[in-house]
């Protein structure tokens, strides 16, 4: 089952003055991920946890598969890892995740689970607590919670912060084949450009805070990516333009904020 | 270990020699008479001790029961949080020297009284924590419960609820020796059993060694208490349970019309209560009662005039002892800061001595001190030093360690970093002091005052039971709790004052 995600004019101001995401209008088509590029605190995590329907938007609407994101909420069909990995620490990885699908009302299943953390690279670390795993650690198990309940749509806000080039490379070739057979809608929230290129169908660039849209590139290299295609011509050109239109973001806001 | 042994072994040859010295003079009996006295009345001493246990142990189980179950519908259901906190915070200021006796009218000569008063002695402390702690959840894990279509109550079964327990272990570990407290309040009032009562016969007969003992036995198994839960829970958590007294008072508006409603609660429960429970209106006083007495009967004057002056003559007590030991609680826990070496050996100490039940220390006090204002000062003082001092030493080490790693990057030395940094880390946990400290106060204050000087409202309210004047007695009781809510609601007024200036994040 693929949804898509409907974002009409929608803004988010905190307080009075402090305005997170001016008046966007997105859509994210059923089955595809899409990157979500920016400045850092420019309103990514706010768009998601709008779309996630974590944060009522204060103006616009969003709709997942036609219904509103409380709809999506109530059959538990999305799944978040947050920026920060926000694993429970009294529970072990493996209970972590199971966690999440008792609160989905999904069947556990010991062998899945099993695999979902050998996907992530976490063998031999089930029954570890989050204290006793490093950073990048915990934030695979994040993901390996966020997977685990096969959801329709997957936000996932910089998962790969804090984990090293070499298992980021692995992940970037698992986690893509595994939303493709499943179907899944991704929204990657991402600053690296290459990592956005890599991973995804399409990078929307946004502006500094307030959040808008600068650019929306479609990246149609040939699936599945190989780490050997970051060298390649069309690679670099990808990446080339989103680094282009997010310097041009930047600049065209520099002097307004000196004025 | 032998650093900690030493302290408390000079500390007993100490009392032993002066004991000695002023032998003959009737205050203090030295520690080996007391081990003599004990192993000759072992059997009395451990069935009274057996009574009393049983009734603090029921009265802990449940006055928590409350707790926890209050907490978690004020968590379950926001709206409620701010009635709970009220209606909490008025049955806790209730004097338990008044309490008691009306209990042991309802309830006769059984072993209710003493529970119901062990368990009013502890839900509070166990609650405040609670609800702290119940709250202080990282917001990323509520939305991640959200995030699959969860609502609050799963959110207090899966995150609040073992988030909470380290603060559920703070409180009970408060409640154990509390609960002691209560069950003993309840003894004095006139049980037929237990340490209370042993209490009483002692101090009548001027038994020094017996005093003493008593003293010596219900401080030993308050600190065991404590200590017990603490071991129990180390094993179980593998970091210490938060020292937290209480949560920064929410004035947030609407204050006054909170507690409007909670008064009218307050009201309506009470009237209910006894009409439901149907008990003789002969003691049993409902609200129209009380305010019949002070307003409309004929004599509302001289009741007035009886409890104006037996307050003034308490708070010629209360008001110097309170702060006196709010004051010393605070230096003291600053000077242990600035000389490292002593807290080693200190906290230790001043956390067994917070656990003691002071109240059951009373007729010490009387025969150390004498029947005078003296005495009655420096127990409250005693009362609310020791919290104090836990919770100013608790805060003095909370400065967050990068900002102290700032302040010696620039060798501020270590009075600037007092100043500069710990002191207004520590007034948040200051205050909560001295909230709580206001109800434990008059709390000291009455006992004493019933127990041994016979003046100030404590022994009114004593007196009036014994008489039989039910109206002045509830009267008594509705004055002094609203009294103490007011005191309790001035600290707090003081404490949001203070806190916008130096501790902001704290009112957030
Ligand atoms: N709950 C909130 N209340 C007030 N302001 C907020 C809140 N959440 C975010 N903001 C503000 O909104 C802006 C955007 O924040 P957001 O977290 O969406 O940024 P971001 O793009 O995710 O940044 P980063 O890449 O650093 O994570 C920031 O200026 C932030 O200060
Ligand atoms: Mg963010």
């Amino acid at each position: 089952m693929t949804v898509a995600v409907q974002c009409e004019g929608v803004a988010k101001t905190f307080g009075a003055s402090v305005e997170a995401v001016s008046p966007i209008d997105l859509h994210l088509v059923a089955g595809q991920t899409t990157a979500l590029v920016g400045p850092s605190g420019c309103g990514k995590s706010t768009l998601l946890r709008m779309i996630a329907g974590l944060e009522v938007p204060s103006a616009g609407t969003v709709l997942i598969g036609g219904a509103p994101p409380s709809q999506t909420l109530r059959d538990a069909d999305l799944a978040v890892a947050f920026q920060d990995p926000s694993l429970l620490p009294w529970r072990s990885v493996r209970r972590n995740i199971e966690l999440a699908l008792d609160l989905a009302r999904r069947p556990k299943r010991a062998e899945e689970i099993e695999q979902l953390i050998r996907l992530v690279g976490l063998e031999g670390f089930a029954d570890a607590r989050p204290a006793e795993l490093s950073g990048g650690m915990r934030q695979r198990a994040a993901i390996a919670r966020a997977l685990s309940t096969q959801p329709a749509l997957l936000l996932l806000d910089e998962p790969f912060g804090a984990v090293d080039e070499l298992t980021r490379q692995q992940l970037a070739q698992d986690l893509p084949a595994l939303w493709e057979a499943r179907g899944t809608t991704t929204l990657l929230v991402t600053h690296s450009v290459s990592e956005a290129v890599m991973l995804s169908d399409r990078v929307i660039v946004l502006s500094p805070r307030p959040a808008r849209i600068v650019a929306d590139v479609t990246i149609d290299l040939p699936r599945p990516r190989r780490p050997e295609m970051a060298r390649d011509p069309d690679f670099g050109q990808f990446t080339e333009h989103v680094f282009a239109a997010l310097s041009k973001g930047v600049a065209d806001t520099l002097p307004k904020a000196a004025q | 270990m032998t650093r900690y042994a030493l302290g408390p072994i000079a500390a007993l040859v100490l009392w032993e020699l002066i004991a000695r010295g002023l032998a003959g003079s009737f205050v203090l009996a030295p520690p080996s008479a007391i081990a003599v006295y004990l192993v000759e009345n072992f059997g009395l001493i451990a069935r009274a001790l057996g009574v009393t246990l049983g009734n603090a142990a029921a009265g802990f189980v449940i006055g928590n029961c409350a707790a926890i179950a209050l907490a978690a519908c004020a968590i379950v259901w926001p709206r409620s949080d701010a009635a709970i906190r009220g209606a909490a915070l008025l049955v806790f200021c209730l004097p338990l020297v008044a309490t008691g006796p009306i209990l042991r009218v309802v309830f006769g000569p059984g072993p209710w009284p003493q529970i119901v008063l062990a368990a009013l002695a502890v839900y509070y402390t166990t609650l405040i924590p609670l609800l702290v702690g119940l709250r202080a959840v990282p917001s990323d894990w509520l939305d991640l419960l959200r995030s699959y279509g969860r609502g609050r109550f799963s959110a207090l079964l899966h995150v609040r609820a073992m988030a909470a327990l380290p603060y559920l272990v703070a409180g009970l570990q408060i409640a154990a020796p509390a609960a002691f407290l209560g069950a003993m309040v309840g003894e004095f009032t006139g049980a037929e059993r237990g340490m209370g009562v042993l209490t009483i016969r002692a101090m009548r007969g001027m038994n020094v060694e017996m005093t003493w003992t008593l003293a010596a036995v219900a401080t030993a198994v308050a600190m065991l208490g404590y200590w017990g839960i603490g071991a129990i829970a180390a094993r179980m958590l593998q970091e210490d349970p938060p020292v937290i007294l209480a949560a920064p008072a929410a004035l947030k508006g609407g204050g006054l019309g909170t507690a409007a409603m909670v008064a009218f609660l307050v009201v309506l429960v009470w009237d209910v209560g006894l009409r439901l429970l149907d008990l003789n209106t002969f003691f049993a006083k409902g609200p129209l009662d009380v305010f019949d007495a002070l307003a409309l009967a004929p004599d509302a004057r001289d009741t007035w005039s009886i409890l104006l002056r037996a307050l003034g003559e308490t708070a010629v007590f209360l008001v110097p002892g309170y702060f006196a030991g709010l004051v010393l609680g605070a230096l003291i826990a600053m000077l242990i800061v600035l000389v490292p070496s002593v807290a080693g050996t200190a906290m230790p100490i001043a956390i067994a001595l917070r656990s003691v039940p002071i109240i059951t220390t009373a007729p010490l006090v009387v025969l150390l001190m004498g029947r005078g204002a003296a005495g009655t000062m420096v127990l409250v003082a005693i009362m609310v030093f020791f919290p104090t001092l836990i919770a100013c030493l608790h805060g003095l080490r909370q400065a967050p360690s990068r900002v102290m790693d700032v302040m010696n990057s620039y060798a501020a030395g270590p009075l600037q970093q007092l100043m500069r940094v710990r002191i207004p880390a520590m007034l948040p946990a200051f205050f909560a002091a001295a909230r709580m400290n206001v109800p434990a106060s008059v709390l000291a204050v009455t006992v004493v005052e019933w127990l041994a000087t016979g003046n100030g409202i404590g022994s009114t309210m004593a007196l009036s039971a014994s008489v039989s004047d039910y109206d002045l007695l509830w009267s008594a009781v509705v004055i002094v709790s609203l009294l103490c809510v007011v005191g309790y609601g001035v600290v707090g007024l003081v404490e949001r004052r203070v806190l916008r200036v130096y501790a902001p994040e704290q009112l957030a």
